[in-house]
């Protein structure tokens, strides 16, 4: 289990620097903006979410699936708003700031939504 | 076509099983599952339906006729295959269903698979954008671009710098637009229905399943939620994205804000409906804060997007406040401190006039629930697409309150979802929205009631006991519901397509409609005049930072009719006379929408261009089949 974690961690704190290279191929193709599109949607709430210190319970599991998408836009949302504020705006700038935080991200324990923590339902705290 | 629904096996995972003795086991005979198994029949009728309405959709998306759509927009262009396979995917989600409990995939996939039913073919075909003013939201996009910074307190024409106040949206479509490397959001602005819908139904099912272990109550409630989705708030838009937004931080607040000891005898089985979940367990206040901290950016995002889903957040939340189990005040503080920060700073402008105008408008319920402009919906399609919009309202509205009714143990443990439902209800007492609140209320509305409504379809699993049903005993209720279910769902889709596709002559935007108003508005000196009967045109607000619009013909209809009489003389006095020029924009769309909309007579549009076209103030500098634009001649200017 940890070998599978740790592969995901890696695959997570790598995905936005995809992304970024692959901005690099030819305008407007599909191995440009899928890898992109995955990346904004997904990838930093995934980061955020997923590395959880135990097996997720069913209903986190759901949580993350559902969470992923919603926390990874708002994160877009933030940066690219943020970055036109302090007229540093450019596509770079933003796939970079993503990648650098689901990099980071990802290096960290999920987040500590009571779902993917608590372990069964009402089960006791473990001290 | 009617199907039995038994009791589902209601497990308590709240995953289609993946992991756990019992699960391995379910997929090690998926995967050993041979040819005879998949034509065994309750399996059969389980995937052959998915492959079958697969096939008629895809032979009939080529011969969808939009390019020639009349009075019933795009209803009569639909092919016998594609109402075909509508029927087969209804009643193949409704045998999956059967399965729902062990598989709960397959009518997820069944839903998925509706979603693009109905919602794929103009995201395919189209060869331009769908929804005129979705291409409003492309030039804002295209604005940021240009001036690489946001300019809150710049005024624009037509209140445009709301959207440099609420900006979310579009920064982060300006980022895609430059990673993908397209030009604009025109090259995937009509994929935003299907990719808000993707994305939004597994935050509805994790909603659904916080009040239901049911999953076939889930799955129906996605469906409803699909096809009562009419209401065309999900195409390229800020409210688009902010309805996740906001319904993603109601997930996370109705799983993890119970207080201790709020749930009472909801903590007992015996106290619960059979397909209700168990209220979710309790958070300490130090869970509870982290959790605060955890939703500050999505709540942050969806004031960054959109001015009312943030009012919409604060009264659900409130709503939420008003019971035991959420009574959360720290959250809607700072719900409410964020909205404020971001209003009285980036959105300052627009919040001090609504401020203002909420004076004129508090209180005027009958202007405020007002759909659009003061017209009268005209042609078949329109009126149609009227007449279904109600009737599916009131569709919904009345099996929500039927499960209300009859099904009290569910409306105790899912009170919390009835109440963020009907929380915004309210706001019709505040403003009208630009005409759209009616639009907002009952999106906003839609989660909750959808739910309810399922519940009112979809009987309770072992339910013999379960009392309030008047009287009527379960192996009856059973039987009404194997009937009622696959009827009222086909009904419902049934009830999408004019709704939806009504008035889908107003939507679509024929390529050369816009390459004539993007030519003329490329060339248009900056501080030109740009007019035009309405705003519903495609590229109606290309460099909108850079013009000036008057949209003469939003007005009540008599105010038209007088217009009419002398149309150079109405306009002439509204007319720049600093030599700043003016063009007048009169297109396809704008007759299809000022006709639909009731804003014009029958005829109206015609009679417009002509006189306008004929008046010595007026000279035409282009024309095509598509429109016609001409150019005011002021008075000083010598005519030409």
């Amino acid at each position: 289990m940890p070998l599978t974690r740790n592969r995901i961690r890696i695959a997570m704190a790598l995905s936005g620097w995809v992304a970024l290279g692959a901005t690099q191929l030819p305008a407007a193709t599909p191995a440009r903006w899928i890898p992109v599109l995955l990346f904004v949607c997904f990838g930093p709430g995934f980061a955020l979410l997923y590395p959880q210190p135990d097996m997720l319970r069913p209903g986190a599991r759901l949580e993350a699936l559902a969470l992923a998408a919603p926390l990874s836009l708002s994160l877009g949302a933030l940066v690219s708003t943020s970055l036109f504020l302090v007229k540093g705006f450019s596509s770079t700038a933003f796939l970079v700031s993503l990648a650098a935080f689901a990099t980071a991200a990802s290096a960290f324990p999920g987040l500590p939504l009571p779902a993917a923590t608590r372990g069964a339902v009402e089960r006791p705290r473990r001290r | 076509m009617q199907q039995r629904v038994p009791a589902p096996a209601t497990g308590s995972s709240e995953l289609p099983p993946e992991s756990g003795a019992s699960e391995e086991g379910e997929s090690e005979r998926v995967s050993k599952r041979g040819l005879p198994d998949l034509i065994e029949a309750q399996i059969l009728f389980t995937w052959l339906p998915l492959v079958l309405a697969t096939a008629l959709w895809l032979y009939a998306l080529p011969h969808i006729d939009y390019r020639h759509m009349g009075d019933w927009g795009l209803l009569d262009q639909l092919p016998a295959a594609f109402f075909l396979s509508l029927v087969v995917l209804t009643a193949g989600f409704v045998v999956s269903l059967r399965r729902a409990g062990t598989a709960p995939w397959w009518p997820g996939l069944y839903s998925v698979a509706l979603l693009f039913a109905l919602k794929a073919p103009t995201a395919i075909l189209y060869d331009s954008v769908r929804y005129p003013w979705a291409s409003k939201h492309d030039a804002v996009v295209t604005h940021l671009l240009v001036n690489q910074e946001l300019r809150p307190g710049t005024p624009l024409s037509g209140n445009m710098a709301a959207y440099d106040q609420w900006p979310g949206f579009f920064t982060l479509n300006s980022a895609l637009v430059r990673a993908f490397g397209v030009q604009t959001t025109q090259s995937y602005l009509n994929w935003a229905a299907l990719f808000y819908g993707v994305i939004l139904i597994p935050v509805l099912v994790l909603v659904y399943r916080t009040f239901a272990e049911d999953w076939r109550l889930v799955w129906t409630g996605v469906w409803i939620f699909e096809v009562a989705n009419w209401v065309g708030q999900d195409y390229f838009s800020p409210q688009g994205l902010a309805l996740i937004l906001h319904l993603s931080v109601l997930a996370v607040v109705l799983r993890h804000f119970v207080r201790p000891g709020s749930a009472g005898d909801l903590r007992s089985r015996a106290h619960l409906d059979p397909a209700a979940a168990s209220v979710p367990p309790p958070t300490t206040a130090r869970q509870r804060a982290v959790c605060v901290v955890i939703l500050a950016p999505l709540i942050a995002a969806i004031n960054f997007t959109h001015q009312l889903t943030p009012v919409m957040l604060c009264v659900s939340l409130f709503a939420l406040n008003l019971t035991r189990r959420y009574r959360n005040p720290g959250l809607l503080v700072v719900t409410g401190l964020i909205m404020l920060v971001w209003d009285l700073t980036m959105g300052r402008p627009l919040f001090v006039e609504t401020l203002d105008s909420l004076k004129e408008s508090a209180g005027n319920l009958l202007n405020n629930s007002r759909a659009g402009y003061a017209g009268e919906l005209t042609g078949p399609g329109p009126v149609l697409q009227g007449r279904a919009d109600i009737v599916m309202v009131l569709a919904v509205a009345a099996l929500a309150a039927f499960a209300v009714l009859t099904r009290r143990k569910l409306l105790k443990s899912a009170l919390p979802l009835l109440l963020v439902s009907i929380a915004p209800v309210p706001m019709f007492a505040i403003n009208d929205y630009g005409g759209e609140m009616l639009f907002r209320v009952y999106l906003f509305g839609l989660p909750g009631a959808a739910f309810f409504a399922a519940a009112a379809l979809v009987p309770a699993p072992g339910g013999a006991r379960e009392p309030g049903y008047f009287g009527v005993a379960p192996v009856v209720r059973r039987r009404i519901s194997a009937v009622a279910l696959p009827a009222v769902l086909l009904a419902l889709v049934a009830g999408f397509l004019p709704a939806y596709y009504g008035k889908e002559r107003m939507y679509y935007t024929p390529p050369a409609e816009t390459a004539l108003v993007t030519k003329v508005i490329d060339a248009a000196p900056r501080d030109s005049l740009i007019l035009a009967a309405t705003g519903s045109f495609p590229m109606a607000l290309h460099r909108y930072d850079q013009l000036e619009h008057w949209f003469f013909v939003e007005q009540a209809l008599p105010d038209n009719i007088r217009m009419l009489k002398d149309p150079a003389g109405f306009l002439e006095p509204g007319l720049p006379k600093d030599g700043r020029p003016a063009f007048v924009l009169l297109t396809h769309t704008q007759d299809v929408y000022t006709a639909g909309e009731g804003l014009l007579p029958a005829g109206g549009f015609a009679e417009l261009t002509s006189k306008l076209s004929a008046s010595p103030r007026f000279r035409v500098i282009d024309r095509n089949e598509y429109g016609t634009v001409l150019r005011y001649q002021p008075p000083t200017t010598p005519l030409r």
